[in-house]
């Protein structure tokens, strides 16, 4: 009897992929779920892990690492599991230092030609990156707001901090607004190659110190750089741009980018580059379905 | 003599330099960064400047068109290799490069020897982890290589 209820159900399951006929995002699917469990289990109980996942964590860390109980949280980046990060954050965030960035992305919304007609739904923050057929590669939403100036005859915008930067501040808020979430999609065979060019990207070590971002975002995650904890890739790109106090501004996942590929030692790769937009959208796709949380404050 | 020589080479490298490669070049230059030994080939004792300075110029432009391209200090490898060049030239025995840290200008002075061989090797090694890296990225992935 169970055994007919479970060939039924598979049944229904692989009939639902046959339907999907063209579902080109079964290994992204796959990878997310995987990386979703990775990280539930690591942050679930740190002191009872310790062992496996907090190899290096010092008494003093382990006393201020949390337990992570909802997926959502992640979207805190290290403030999800660090007691001192997040309480400084929550300060913080009483007075959001971005505000002004949001009424001026408003402004250039409203005032700059074109903007309107390219994004009449502002509330897209998280449908970025995205796979574009036409031109057959990622975009970005700072190449995609950069494509649409252009197309307008306006000079594009520096992808990295200023205007852009409050734009999608703009965009950003109005799509946490919405309650939206971020819905990364992979519509096609190029599609799915470029994504899995960006997690090559991700998990390949690099530069004069042979680290890839996974040693430091997914197995490191958790432990300790010199006083920073190190956030996770479940997460990473939800609330962006982001408030540094290093940075004294904004700066899109572009500028975030860019200053980690440096502490690899490694010439960063230009923004809007295909290397920068794919593994962006590699990032991105293991954030679906979490909140829009944008923008947001990081040291 | 000696010192035709070194400008002879010193231009053959600056030719060299300026050449952008295609990808499939690219990829036969790590076929190539794969049999050389950095401990050996880099090192200036035995083989001599201008000959270390010319394996980092021969290997970094492939490590520039694959994207790997060392960093170190805010300097770009070919910048190392740039100003090493300069100094053979000139017959110096340090390396002056100049470089941006946050906007401001800074320069930074190192001996000859020990910048040709940091040259020389983040030139081949780029490449070398190219390939390493085909074999261990998959070890990372959770739910793929990595349990746990
Ligand atoms: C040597 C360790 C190290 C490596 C390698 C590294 N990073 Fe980071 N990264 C950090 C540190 C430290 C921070 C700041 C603390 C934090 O939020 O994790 C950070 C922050 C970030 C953030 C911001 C997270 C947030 O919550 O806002 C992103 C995004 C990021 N890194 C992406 C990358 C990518 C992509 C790579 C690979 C190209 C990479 N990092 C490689 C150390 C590293």
């Amino acid at each position: 009897m169970i055994a007919k209820a479970v060939k039924a159900t598979v049944a229904v399951m692989i009939g639902g992929v046959l339907l999907n006929a063209g579902s080109f995002d079964v290994q992204a699917e796959k990878d997310r779920q995987a990386l979703v469990k990775y990280f539930m289990k690591k942050f679930s109980d740190p002191v009872k892990n310790r062992g496996q996942f907090f190899p290096y964590a010092t008494e003093e860390d382990m006393k201020n690492i949390m337990p992570v109980k909802k997926v959502e949280d992640f979207r805190l980046g290290s403030y999800a599991f660090s007691k001192v990060g997040r309480s400084q954050y929550e300060e913080i965030n009483e007075m959001p230092p971005y505000e002004d960035d949001i009424d001026a992305g408003e402004e250039l919304y409203n005032g700059t030609k074109g903007i309107k007609e390219c994004f009449p739904d502002p509330a897209i923050a998280g449908e970025y990156p995205k796979f574009d057929e036409k031109q057959g590669k990622v975009v970005t939403l700072s190449v995609a707001i950069n494509d649409c100036l252009k197309a307008h005859g306006q000079k594009p915008w520096k992808l990295t901090k200023g205007k852009i930067a409050d734009l999608e501040a703009f965009f950003a808020a109005k799509s946490k607004e919405a309650g939206k979430k971020v819905h990364i999609t992979i519509p096609s065979k190029a599609a799915a190659e470029a994504y899995e060019r960006g997690k090559k990207a991700y998990y390949a070590q690099r530069g004069y110190l042979k680290l890839s971002c996974a040693n430091c975002h997914v197995q490191g995650s958790g432990n300790r750089v010199r006083r920073e904890y190190l956030s996770p890739l479940l997460g990473a790109t939800t609330h962006f741009p982001v408030y540094r106090l290093k940075w004294q501004g904004l700066g899109t996942l572009e500028r975030r980018i860019k200053g980690c590929e440096k502490n690899q030692g490694e010439n960063p790769h230009k923004p809007g580059s295909q290397w920068v937009s794919e593994i962006l959208y590699f990032m991105a796709y293991m954030s679906n379905g979490l909140p829009v949380d944008g923008p947001d404050i990081r040291k | 003599m000696k010192r035709n020589l070194n400008i002879a080479t010193a231009l053959a490298l600056g030719v060299s330099l300026s050449i952008s490669l295609s990808a499939g070049d690219a990829q036969k230059m790590v076929d190539e960064a794969m049999k050389v030994d950095v401990a050996k080939a880099c090192d200036v004792k035995s083989n001599g400047l201008e000959t270390v300075v010319a394996t980092a110029a021969k290997f970094n432009p492939a490590a520039i068109e694959l994207g790997v391209e060392f960093k170190r200090l805010g300097i770009r490898n070919k910048e190392y290799i740039r100003g090493l060049q300069e100094a053979l030239k000139s017959k110096s025995k340090t390396v002056t490069l100049h470089y941006k840290k946050k906007g401001k200008e800074k320069t930074k002075t190192f001996p000859v020897d020990y910048a040709a061989e940091r040259a020389c090797k983040f030139a081949v090694r780029a490449l070398q982890q190219v390939r390493e890296a085909e074999k261990t990225w998959r070890l990372a992935v959770p739910g793929d290589g990595y349990k746990f």
